[in-house]
């Protein structure tokens, strides 16, 4: 059992690094970069209006490097990985409706000169998965450290205190 | 046809290219402090939206004052859907080297459906020549080296990875950035100006 538990920890400790460091290696990738070429793969899908395009390709790269630093470094995991499973899927989602609609576009995950294709699509979809693990496991492992208040005993007795814990802790 | 002839005032105005491209296939000046190479298959629909919609936009803005050169290469794609791309790519090739390649581009873009279906590309492209220029572009295409020189352009693009046409890029020195396709004029606009302020 407690090797088990070891595996899933191990696993979503490496899951959370990997993605946290593809999420900083995309945002390196994009502002390294004139703002307009991000600008134009976001442009390319044909779904929102100039404006917000230009405020998305400015912005989303540095959101996505905070995103990744914060969730190689283990902080606000449940938020984190939240929103790092919801940013993914609206972008399998993206590369999904530009496939069904046969639009032989730049995918702007890591910068430009990438079409979408069935390569992007595992490796987003694969991402996806990693991520929703991630965010699983950060709620699970949640609730499994939150302690339960003790059970009184049926016959009205008050239970014998924990000799292991401090004197502060059994009262 | 208005591509043509700006495209034509812009030839007259390059100087010499680089030593791998074809100097029929430029459009501007060899001084421009910026290049524009396009990859294209002359099949695909694309591409002919690329070339009669922005094309046109970048030749007037930046090409007529020489910011800016527009390198084409060839890039037929071998699919069967495409299956008479590389015979439009040799005859585009063969009359670049008599200086008529945007005419004979032109005509390509414009009647591509017809020629891609009916495999009519030689009456294509001689219903925009003269009887003079159709003998030698009958005669180049027939050159080794004519065929030799597009599939130079296609394994030259096969090393960039382009995996769809058209692809473009925007080359600045030693930067060279891939430019997505569909081009957002505004953008690619603010992109090139950001270079010259």
């Amino acid at each position: 059992m407690a090797t088990s538990n070891n595996v899933v920890r191990w696993t979503t400790l490496v899951l959370r690094v990997v993605l946290g460091g593809i999420f900083v290696y995309a945002a390196w990738a994009k502002l390294r970069l004139p703002w307009q070429l991000f600008a134009m793969s976001i442009d390319s899908y044909q779904l929102l209006p100039t404006s917000l395009v230009e405020l998305l390709a400015k912005t989303l790269p540095w959101f996505e490097l905070a995103l990744g630093l914060v969730l190689i470094a283990g902080w606000w995991l449940r938020i984190s990985s939240t929103i790092v499973s919801a940013l993914l899927l609206v972008f399998f989602s993206l590369m999904i409706r530009a496939a069904i609609k046969h639009q032989e576009i730049s995918c702007g995950c890591f910068g430009p000169g990438e079409t979408i294709s069935w390569k992007t699509m595992l490796r987003d979809g694969s991402m996806l998965a990693g991520s929703l693990f991630v965010t699983l496991m950060a709620f699970v492992s949640r609730r499994s450290r939150t302690p339960r208040p003790a059970a009184l005993p049926l016959d009205g007795t008050r239970p014998e205190p924990d000799p292991s814990l401090p004197p502060s802790a059994s009262r | 046809m208005r591509l043509a002839v700006i495209a034509l005032t812009a030839v007259l105005a390059a100087g010499a290219a680089g030593p791998a491209e074809d100097k029929g296939k430029v459009l501007g000046s060899s001084t421009a402090p910026l290049r524009l190479e396009v990859y294209s298959d002359f099949a695909c629909p694309a591409c002919r939206t690329f070339h009669e919609q922005t094309l046109p936009m970048i030749v007037h803005d930046y090409v007529m004052n020489g910011k800016l050169a527009i390198v084409n290469h060839e890039f037929p794609l071998n699919i069967p859907a495409h299956k008479h791309s590389r015979e439009a790519a040799n005859y585009a090739t063969a009359a670049a080297r008599l200086g008529i390649y945007e005419p004979v581009a032109d005509a390509l873009f414009r009647s591509q459906e017809s020629w891609n279906e009916t495999g009519k590309v030689w009456e294509t492209v001689a219903s925009v020549l003269s009887a003079d220029q159709q003998k030698k572009v009958q005669a180049l295409v027939k050159d080794p080296s004519v065929p030799a020189e597009v599939q130079h352009d296609v394994e030259a693009g096969t090393r960039e990875k382009i995996s769809s046409t058209p692809s473009i890029f925007l080359i600045r020195g030693a930067q060279r950035l891939p430019i997505p396709f569909p081009v957002n004029y505004g953008f690619l606009r603010s992109l090139i100006d950001g270079y010259f302020k």
